[in-house]
């Protein structure tokens, strides 16, 4: 019998109301066996206010607190003090937000509880557009998608911008702890979840989540495509703590974009020179990473 | 004018099934409307969508509580979705299920008609393996049961508005004229429909406590899925990885390491067959409704 390689305790229930394959339902899953069972989240409007409370109940064995879906930064700050005053000052407080809540609507909010070097661990689950309502483009959307706001017709090619990088908006404020974590990684996935539970001060995750109906792929891929993801060099796995980087996941040779691009229906409209083009970006991303990691 | 509402789960193409058979009625030279209830947009969730068709424009944009025909692509939807509300007497309620028609009696006569469509899909490879997409097959047995719409129409509609395999959809859509079984049900003493589970009662006061306290676990969300997991024991070897993936912790160890899969959870998703280094899981298509 092989050891588990991730604590027994579930803190998320069954019964919750993701989609088949949800890969935000694995980044709560792998975030709470981490920070553990003195655990407060606050979460926004996003897919995961209607996964864990189809009313009245709940999916999570912890207090959960809905938040306004721009206001998850905030929440976490007076959590935290509140939490204080009342001497539970080993709680961990947890924000739990989608990538529309915080690349767009929460910007303002996270951005002000980074600097007031709030106690907390502010966690964005990026399954790459505005799923619960329906597949709306977000400023995480990757360049060249499909989305319901993004069409594929005509003269449309998708979405026409590139990707907002959170990582460089969050790191600009010095965090403590920032890290990129993968659902299709559970192992890096917990020990950064530890290490940001045992550290004090702002911290920030970004998870990429893939989205089975939102990408459009099979709901057996989930984790297939979080692995490509990252071995293609388009979702890096890398922690910076107190300003020094770090590749956790360290890749020879990078897989082809093509690999990961060609199994999406969000991607089915891209030509080969289109995939090309991706190619050339993410070989020079990589590389930028790398430099960093090796600077003193 | 005749009135049709669609009964199905977020994926299964309720939605396009309304626009489909508009488009179909249009082509048969009727003035058709559809559109579909805002809901969450979630795959497996329950989604509700609603077409008009008649000989003259239709000004009425309410949604429609007294059908004359019922239309539910996901045979579990009869236990937990109110789909028999409201049918007219004497109207028509299609249910893909392998079952017989008797086996969903109505609160007043009406026609029943079943056929198991998903099979149909699958055989067809409409959508895909963990999600087929009943819609087409369902329309065609549609046109086989009732006079709203003719099988040729939903052809043409298949042909000019499906764009992922549409000779596919076609295929699956005439099987499903071909197969569907119809019976005529006096309806239920007392004209009430069979209780199904109980929602929790719903308080009108603001609670004190947490506002969600119930654990979600008494909800079975295993009715969601078309396709089940089996683990064959001799194979496995206890690696783990389908616990560890589990998007629903609809796997538990048992006292020797080995995978069980709590049925009343697992919501077909497919992930630990894929995911399980020796092979050992199998998805098969769930058996009955």
């Amino acid at each position: 019998m092989a050891k588990l390689t991730l604590p027994p305790v579930e803190l998320v229930r069954s019964g919750h109301s993701a989609c088949p394959g949800c890969g935000p339902a694995l980044a709560m899953r792998y975030l709470l066996k981490g920070t553990g069972e003195r655990t407060v989240v606050s979460v926004p409007a996003s897919c995961w206010t209607i996964i864990a409370t189809g009313y009245p109940t709940t999916a999570l064995r912890l207090p959960m607190i809905d938040t306004p879906i721009e206001a998850t930064g905030a929440s976490i700050s007076g959590l935290r003090a509140a939490l204080d005053a009342l001497h539970m000052s080993d709680v961990q407080v947890v924000g739990f937000a989608g990538d529309g809540g915080t690349v767009d609507i929460g910007l303002q909010s996270l951005s002000g509880m980074l600097e007031r070097r709030t106690d907390a661990l502010y966690v964005m689950y990026d399954n790459e557009a505005y799923m619960n309502t329906g597949i709306q483009r977000s400023g995480s959307t990757p360049e060249g998608a499909w989305t319901t706001t993004t069409p594929v017709e005509g003269m449309a090619r998708g979405k026409g911008e590139p990707k907002k990088d959170i990582m460089g908006i969050v790191l600009a404020h010095h965090p403590v702890y920032a890290a990129t974590l993968n659902v299709a990684y559970p192992e890096d996935f917990l020990r950064k979840a530890q290490k940001a539970a045992s550290l004090k001060g702002p911290r920030f995750f970004h998870v990429l989540a893939p989205c089975p109906p939102g990408w459009k792929f099979a709901s057996d891929q989930t984790v297939q495509i979080g692995r490509l993801a990252t071995d293609t060099g388009i979702f890096p796995l890398y922690e910076v703590e107190n300003g020094k980087l770090r590749v956790t996941r360290k890749l020879g040779q990078l897989k082809p974009v093509r690999d990961y691009i060609k199994v999406q229906g969000r991607f089915g409209h891209l030509t080969d020179a289109e995939i090309d083009t991706v190619e050339h970006e993410v070989q020079a991303s990589w590389a930028a990473l790398l430099q960093r990691e090796a600077r003193p | 004018m005749i009135e049709i509402r669609f009964h199905g789960r977020g994926g299964q193409g309720a939605v396009i099934a309304a626009e489909l058979l508009a488009q179909a009625a249009n082509l048969d030279g009727k003035i058709p409307q559809s559109f579909a209830f805002y809901g969450a947009e979630r795959r497996g969730a329950p989604v509700v969508s609603y077409a008009r068709i008649d000989d003259r424009p239709i000004r009425l944009r309410t949604a429609i509580t007294a059908p004359d025909i019922v239309v539910v692509l996901d045979p579990g939807l009869v236990e937990v979705a109110p789909v028999m509300d409201g049918l007219k007497p004497g109207g028509t309620l299609l249910v893909n299920s392998p079952l017989p028609p008797e086996r969903f009696p109505t609160p007043k006569p009406a026609f029943v008609a079943t056929l198991d469509a998903t099979q149909i899909a699958l055989s067809h490879g409409v959508g895909s393996r963990t999600m087929p997409i009943v819609n087409t097959t369902m329309l065609g047995a549609l046109s086989r049961v009732s006079s709203v719409v003719s099988l040729s129409a939903v052809q043409h509609a298949i042909d000019e508005h499906v764009p992922a395999r549409p000779a596919e959809n076609g295929l699956a859509a005439i099987e499903g004229f071909h197969t569907v079984r119809v019976a005529e049900l006096p309806g239920l003493p007392g004209g009430k429909a069979p209780s199904g589970p109980v929602a929790p009662a719903l308080s009108s006061e603001v609670p004190e406590g947490p506002i969600a306290s119930m654990a979600s676990d008494v909800l079975h969300t295993s009715s969601w899925r078309t396709l089940q997991p089996v683990i064959t024991r001799e194979k496995c070897t206890r690696c783990n990885f389908c616990w560890k993936f589990c998007p629903d912790n609809a796997i538990d160890l048992d006292s020797e390491g080995f995978p069980v899969v709590r049925n009343e959870h697992c919501k077909g998703c497919g992930l630990c067959a894929v995911e399980c280094p020796p092979v050992a899981i199998e998805m098969v298509v769930e058996g009955g409704a």
